[in-house]
C-alpha cells in the first residue's frame, strides 16, 4: 500500500463529508469577520501610536484557528464516532501512512481556506485602516503583500492555521473524542494567553509567551517593534511547530499501541 | 384504562418520500401481533408516531384513548424496544436500566426483577459497550418491562440473536401474551413470527395490506388441498370424485385432492375399503401465506422494488 | 391459536409518584453512571486548582529600598472598610478635642512637575483620627480638575461645585464636627456658606487630628503593546496655599505640627513643604488618600487572580455538558429518554438543572479551596493580595461555580440544537472565552475590549471582579486590568441571558422536531 493511494483514499473520505465544505466557508467568513471588525474597532491616534496593521487586520485568526480545529479533529474522531475506523484500518493497516495521509489532506484544505481567509483579511485591512488614522502621516503605509515583513505575516498566518490543523489531528488520534479533543486543543491555545495575564515574574512572563503555541505562533504576524516579542517571527512559529510535531507524535504512538 | 393501541389515518412524509399513507390498525390485549413488511414499509415509523418521538402529519395514534406524549408514567403503560444499539457504551447495562426505572418512579428492585425475567444474570454489571447484538436485545426487553406495562411495542427483537436466544423470546413473548398484555413485534421475516404471533398486520408502502388472525391467513393460503398416498390411484380417484372432491394425479401413487377436508378423505376411503398409506392435509408456512398475499399486491411489489433500488 | 380475549394485563406494580423530582433521579442517575463524565468534572476541580496556582509560582516580589536595603512592609494599610487603601500626604495638624469646626481659604493649587497639576491633585482641611494610614476621617478638599469634593475613609466621595482655584478665584472650605457627624461647606467669598454634604464617621474618638493637607497621586501614562498595555508613572507633588485658616467653636487655638502621613518619620520640614509666613500656609505634598487599585501596575494580587484556573476548569465543564446531551443523540439514546419521559421541555429542564447543581458543586469546590491555597502560596512569595470583604469573596467563589453552572447549561442547550459535540464544544468555548482572550491579550482597543466584555457571554466573567472601580481614583480601569465594563451581576446577568435564550431555543427545538 502506497502513501498515493491511501492519500486518494482519505481525500474522497473528506471530500464526500457532507461538513467539509461549509467548514472551510466557515474558516474564511469568520476569520474575514472578525479581522474586518478588528480593524473596525482600531484607531491610531499619531504617530507612534504603536499599533501593528498586519497584526491587527489579521486578528481573525484567532477565530478561523477554532474552525480549522473542529476540521482537523473530525477526520479522526469521526471515525471513531462511527466506527468507520475499523473499515479505514482494515483497508489500509498502516496507520502511521493513514495519519500523514490525513496530516496532508486536512493541511492541503486548510492552505486553501487559509490563504483566502489571509487575503480577504489583509485587504479588508488595506481599506480599512488608512479610515482609522493607519496614514502616511502617522507612519503607516497601506498593507501590501509586496512589503517584507507583511508577506512573512500573511503566509505565517496560513502556515499558523496549518500548524494548528496539524496539532488538532494528533490530538484527536490521541483522544478519540471529538468534543474531548477540541476541549484540549482550545484550551491549551486560549488559556496561555489568560494565564500569562496573572504571572507577575517577568522571566515567567518571557517564558509562557516563549511556548504558549498561540503567543509564539501568531508572533509571525509582528511587523512592527520586533525588538520587544520574547522571540523571533519565525523562530515563533517554529515553536507551535514543535508542538504540532509533539502532538502528531502522540497520536500517532496512540494508534500504533492501541486498539482500533 | 383500555389496554389497546389505537392507530388511525397516520400519514407523514420525510421530504419526497412518503413514509406512512393511511396507517391503520388497532393493538388488543391478550395477543401477540407480529408486524410485517419489507424494510422502508413504514414499521419503524409508525412505533415512533405511536411512541411520541415522531409527530404524524395526519392521523392519530392513541393509547387507551389518549396520545402517548400525555400519559404520566409512559412505560407504565407502553413498554417498548426501538433500537437495541441506543445505549451509552460506557454505562452499565444495571445503571442503564436504573436511570430509566426513577423516570418512571420506581427503584432498583424492580431493575433486579426485569434482569432476571430477560434472563441478563450476572452481565448485568458489565458495560453496555461490551455487549453483543442478542445481549442489548435482552437488555432492550428487559427495558420494556421496566414498567410491568400492558403493552409492549418490540422493533425486530429477534436480530443478531442466536438459535437458543430465538427460542427463548418466542416463548417469552407468547408468555407475554398470556399474561393478558399487547405484543406488538415488528419483523422482516415472516419465518421468525411462525409459532409466536397470533395476529399479523402486514404493512407495505406505508399502509396496511391485511390485518388478520394467523390461523385465518394460513388456512387461506394453504386452500383445502390434501395429498395422498395410495397403491390403489384409480380407485381412490373414482370414490373421491364421487364424494366431491377435484382430485388430481401428482405422481405414480400420490393424488392431490382438494375440496375436502383431510378427515373427510379418509372416511371415504375406508368406506370404500381403498388402501391408502398417507393422507396430510396441506399446511402453508406463514412465508408462504406471506408470498401468497403479497403476490396479490401487485403495487406492492413493484413498490418494493422501487424501493430497493434506493 | 386461542378463540376467547383472556383479560388485559392488570400490572401489580405499585403506581409510582409523578413529579419533577422522578426526572431529575433519572437525569442524575443517567449523569453519574457515565464515568467519563464524573472524571471530567474532577479534572475541572483539579485544573482549576493546578492552573490557579501558576499565578503566583510565575510571580515574584522582590523590593530593595534606598542604598540596597531590604525594604520594609510593603503590605498596603487597610482602611476602616476593610480595603487596601493608599493613605499618603502632607499633613499639618494639631489635636482637636469635642465639636468644633475648622476652615481655610485655599488661594492656589500647584503642580510641581512638568505635566502641570494632577487631575486628582487634592489639598484643604482634613479631620482624621490619628496620623496612622488607614485611619478613618473626613475631608473638604479642592483638586486639581475634579472641583471641590467632599471626602471620608478612603471610598466616600461627595461631589461639590466645579472649577479650580487661583488667587483669582479661590474657594473657602470648612469642615464642621457635631458628634460624629460632620458637615462639609464651601463658599466663594467666606460669608455666603453652602453645604456640601454630611458624612458619619461612627466610632471616632473625640479627640482627632485636624488641620491641612495637600497630596499629589501618581502619574499614568498607559501604552498598548502586543502581549498586553503597559503602565509608566512617577511619583507627583502638588503645593497649595491656605489664607484665613481658623478654628471654630470649642477649638482653641495651638501650635500647628507638620507631618507627612506615610513618610518617613521626622515630619515636615519648613523646606520640605510647610510654610506659615504671616497666617499664610503653604503645603507640599504627595502621595493620595484613596482606595487601592489594582491592575498590572500593581504589586499586590486580587483574589480573583488565583481563579484563573476557572478558565481551564470552564473548558472541561463545557466538554461534558455538551456530551451529556449529544452523546444521547449519537446513540439514538435520546428516543429512550423522549419515549420514557413524553413532556420533552421537563426533559430539558431536568438535564439543566442536574447539570447545573453538579458543575455549581464541582465549581465551588474547586474555587474554595483556589483561593486560600493560591493567597497561602503569594503571601508566602511575598506577595500582597488585596483584601475583599467576606461578601465580597463569597460572591468572587459562588460566582466563580454559578459561572461554570451558567455555561455548563448554556453548553448543553446549544448541544441540544446542533446536537453533535464537535459544533456544540467549540461554538461555546469560543463563545465564551475567546471574546475574553482578546479583550485581556490582544491588539484591540480598550473600547472594543470593553464592547466585548459587555455584550459577549465573557461579560459573565465580571462575577469573579473582587476590587470596584473608583471614579475618584484615576487608574486603568481595562479588562487586562481586571475591570470589567459591567457590575459583577450585571455581567453575569448578560451570561444568564444568553443561557436562557439558548435553553428556550433548545427546548422549542426539541419539542418541535421528531426524535
Amino acid at each position: 500500500m502506497i502513501l498515493r493511494d491511501v492519500l486518494h483514499a482519505e481525500w474522497t473520505k473528506l471530500r464526500t463529508l457532507v461538513g467539509t465544505g461549509w467548514l472551510l466557508v466557515a474558516v474564511v467568513v469568520l476569520t474575514t469577520g472578525l479581522s474586518v471588525a478588528a480593524a473596525a474597532a482600531t484607531e491610531c491616534r499619531g504617530t507612534g501610536c504603536g499599533l501593528d496593521a498586519a497584526k491587527v487586520s489579521l486578528t481573525g485568526i484567532t477565530v478561523g484557528q477554532a474552525v480549522v480545529v473542529i476540521l482537523a479533529v473530525l477526520t479522526v474522531s469521526g471515525e471513531y464516532g462511527t466506527g468507520m475506523v475499523h473499515v479505514t484500518f482494515a483497508a489500509m493497516p498502516r496507520r502511521a501512512t493513514v495519519l500523514a495521509a490525513k496530516a496532508l489532506v486536512v493541511s492541503g484544505l486548510v492552505v486553501v481556506a487559509g490563504t483566502v481567509a489571509v487575503l480577504t483579511s489583509v485587504l479588508a485591512g488595506r481599506f480599512i485602516l488608512p479610515g482609522n488614522g493607519f496614514t502616511v502621516a502617522h507612519g503607516y503605509r497601506a498593507l501590501s503583500l509586496a512589503d517584507g515583513p507583511v508577506l512573512r505575516a500573511a503566509a505565517g498566518s496560513v502556515l499558523y492555521l496549518v500548524l494548528i490543523g496539524l496539532l488538532s489531528l494528533g490530538v484527536a488520534a490521541a483522544v478519540r473524542d471529538a468534543a474531548a479533543a477540541i476541549g484540549v486543543v482550545l484550551g491549551l491555545l486560549y488559556l496561555f494567553p489568560i494565564v500569562i495575564t496573572v504571572v507577575g515574574d517577568p522571566d515567567w512572563y518571557r517564558r509562557l509567551r516563549q511556548i504558549a503555541p498561540m503567543n509564539a505562533g501568531l508572533s509571525v504576524q509582528a511587523t512592527v517593534d520586533l525588538g520587544s516579542l520574547p522571540l523571533s517571527p519565525w523562530a515563533g512559529l517554529g515553536v507551535l511547530t514543535v508542538w504540532a510535531a509533539g502532538g502528531m507524535l502522540a497520536g500517532g504512538l496512540v494508534l500504533r499501541l492501541r486498539d482500533a | 384504562m383500555e389496554a389497546t393501541i389505537e392507530v388511525s389515518g397516520l400519514r407523514k412524509r420525510f421530504g419526497p418520500t412518503l413514509a406512512l399513507d393511511g396507517m391503520t390498525f388497532t393493538l388488543r390485549p391478550g395477543k401477540v401481533t407480529g408486524f410485517v413488511g419489507p424494510n422502508g414499509a413504514g414499521k419503524s415509523t409508525t412505533m415512533r408516531v405511536i411512541l411520541g418521538l415522531d409527530a404524524a402529519d395526519e392521523g392519530q395514534a392513541l393509547i387507551g384513548g389518549k396520545p402517548y406524549r400525555s400519559l404520566r408514567h409512559p412505560l407504565r403503560q407502553v413498554g417498548s424496544l426501538l433500537d437495541a444499539a441506543a445505549l451509552q457504551p460506557s454505562r452499565t447495562a444495571r445503571n442503564h436500566l436504573l436511570w430509566l426505572a426513577h423516570s418512571q418512579g420506581l427503584g432498583a428492585r424492580r431493575v433486579d426483577e426485569v434482569v432476571e425475567q430477560a434472563g441478563l444474570g450476572s452481565v448485568i454489571r458489565r458495560k453496555a459497550g461490551g455487549y453483543s447484538l442478542g445481549m442489548r436485545q435482552r437488555l432492550g426487553i428487559a427495558a420494556a418491562l421496566l414498567g410491568d406495562p400492558p403493552m409492549l411495542m418490540l422493533d425486530e427483537p429477534f436480530n443478531g440473536m442466536d438459535p437458543e436466544g430465538i427460542v427463548w423470546m418466542r416463548g417469552f413473548l407468547r408468555s407475554l401474551a398470556t399474561q393478558g398484555r399487547a405484543v406488538l413485534v415488528s419483523s422482516h421475516l415472516m419465518s421468525e413470527l411462525e409459532d409466536t404471533a397470533d395476529q399479523v398486520i402486514v404493512v407495505g408502502r406505508g399502509k396496511v395490506i391485511a390485518d388478520t388472525a394467523v390461523a385465518d391467513l394460513i388456512a387461506e393460503a394453504s386452500g383445502d388441498r390434501v395429498t395422498l398416498r395410495t397403491s390403489g390411484r384409480t380407485q381412490a380417484m373414482t370414490v373421491l370424485a364421487r364424494a366431491g372432491a377435484t382430485v388430481a394425479a401428482t405422481g405414480p401413487e400420490t393424488l392431490t385432492v382438494t375440496g375436502l377436508a383431510a378427515e373427510r378423505v379418509v372416511a371415504v376411503l375406508g368406506e370404500n375399503g381403498v388402501p391408502f398409506s398417507e393422507v396430510s392435509a396441506h399446511r402453508a408456512s406463514l412465508e408462504e401465506a406471506y408470498m401468497e398475499l403479497t403476490r396479490d399486491a401487485v403495487e406492492f411489489r413493484a413498490a418494493t422494488a422501487e424501493e430497493s433500488l434506493r | 391459536m386461542s378463540a376467547a380475549t383472556p383479560q388485559p394485563y392488570r400490572s401489580e406494580l405499585r403506581p409510582g409518584r409523578d413529579g419533577f423530582a422522578q426526572l431529575l433521579h433519572a437525569e442524575w442517575t443517567k449523569f453519574r453512571t457515565v464515568r467519563g463524565w464524573v472524571f471530567g468534572l474532577v479534572a475541572a476541580a483539579v485544573v482549576t486548582v493546578a492552573v490557579g496556582l501558576l499565578g503566583p509560582a510565575g510571580s515574584s516580589f522582590e523590593c530593595s529600598g534606598p542604598n540596597g536595603q531590604p525594604c520594609g512592609d510593603h503590605t498596603p494599610p487597610v482602611g476602616p472598610g476593610g480595603e487596601a487603601v493608599s493613605d499618603r500626604f502632607s499633613f499639618v495638624h494639631q489635636p482637636l478635642s469635642g465639636d468644633g469646626s475648622i476652615t481655610a481659604e485655599v488661594t492656589s493649587l500647584t503642580g510641581d512637575d512638568a505635566p502641570g497639576v494632577e487631575p486628582w491633585a487634592k489639598a484643604g482641611i482634613i479631620l482624621k483620627e490619628s496620623t496612622k494610614q488607614g485611619s478613618a476621617y473626613a475631608a473638604m478638599m479642592v483638586t486639581g480638575e475634579h472641583g471641590v469634593r467632599l471626602q471620608h475613609n478612603f471610598t466616600g466621595d461627595t461631589a461639590g461645585p466645579p472649577g479650580a482655584v487661583s488667587p483669582g478665584s479661590p474657594r473657602w472650605l470648612r469642615l464642621t464636627r457635631s458628634g460624629d457627624t460632620f458637615t462639609g461647606s464651601e463658599s466663594t467669598d467666606g460669608t455666603k456658606w453652602n453645604v456640601v454634604g454630611t458624612v458619619t464617621l461612627p466610632g471616632l474618638p473625640s479627640t482627632v487630628e485636624g488641620g491641612l493637607f495637600t497630596a499629589s497621586p501618581e502619574h499614568v501614562v498607559t501604552t498598548q503593546s502586543f502581549g498586553g498595555a503597559g503602565s509608566e508613572g512617577g511619583s507627583t507633588s502638588a503645593t497649595a496655599t491656605f489664607d484665613n485658616v481658623g478654628l471654630q467653636g470649642s477649638w482653641p487655638r495651638s501650635a500647628w505640627t507638620g507631618d507627612e502621613v506615610g513618610g518617613q518619620p521626622g515630619g515636615l520640614g519648613q523646606a520640605a513643604g510647610f510654610q506659615q509666613p504671616g497666617g499664610r500656609f503653604t503645603v507640599s505634598g504627595s502621595g493620595d488618600i484613596v482606595p487601592a487599585v489594582a491592575g498590572r501596575g500593581s504589586t499586590s494580587k486580587t483574589i480573583e487572580n488565583g481563579l484563573v484556573g476557572v478558565f481551564a476548569g470552564l473548558i472541561a465543564v463545557i466538554v461534558v455538558a455538551a456530551l451529556f446531551i449529544t452523546a444521547e443523540y449519537r446513540r439514538g439514546l435520546i428516543r429512550t429518554t423522549l419515549a420514557a419521559s413524553p413532556r420533552r421541555g421537563r426533559v430539558l429542564a431536568a438535564k439543566a438543572v442536574v447539570l447545573g447543581a453538579v458543575t455549581f458543586v464541582t465549581g465551588l469546590i474547586a474555587a474554595a479551596v483556589s483561593i486560600p491555597l493560591v493567597g497561602a502560596l503569594e503571601r508566602a512569595k511575598g506577595l500582597n493580595v488585596f483584601p475583599v470583604s467576606a461578601l465580597t469573596e463569597l460572591r468572587v467563589v459562588a460566582g466563580a461555580a454559578a459561572l461554570l453552572a451558567v455555561s455548563a447549561i448554556l453548553a448543553m442547550a446549544v448541544g441540544t440544537m446542533v446536537r453533535r459535540s464537535h459544533g456544540a464544544v467549540t461554538l461555546v468555548i469560543v463563545a465564551v472565552v475567546l471574546p475574553y482572550v482578546l479583550a485581556v491579550a490582544s491588539v484591540l482597543p480598550t473600547a472594543a475590549s470593553q464592547w466585548l466584555l459587555r455584550f459577549t457571554p465573557a461579560a459573565g466573567f465580571a462575577i469573579m471582579q473582587s476590587m470596584p472601580e473608583y471614579s475618584q481614583v484615576l487608574a486603568d480601569y481595562t479588562p487586562a486590568d481586571g475591570y470589567f465594563p459591567l457590575t459583577p451581576w450585571a455581567g453575569f446577568a448578560v451570561l444568564c441571558g444568553y443561557a436562557v435564550l439558548a435553553l428556550g431555543v433548545a427546548t422549542f427545538l426539541l419539542r418541535r422536531r421528531d426524535a
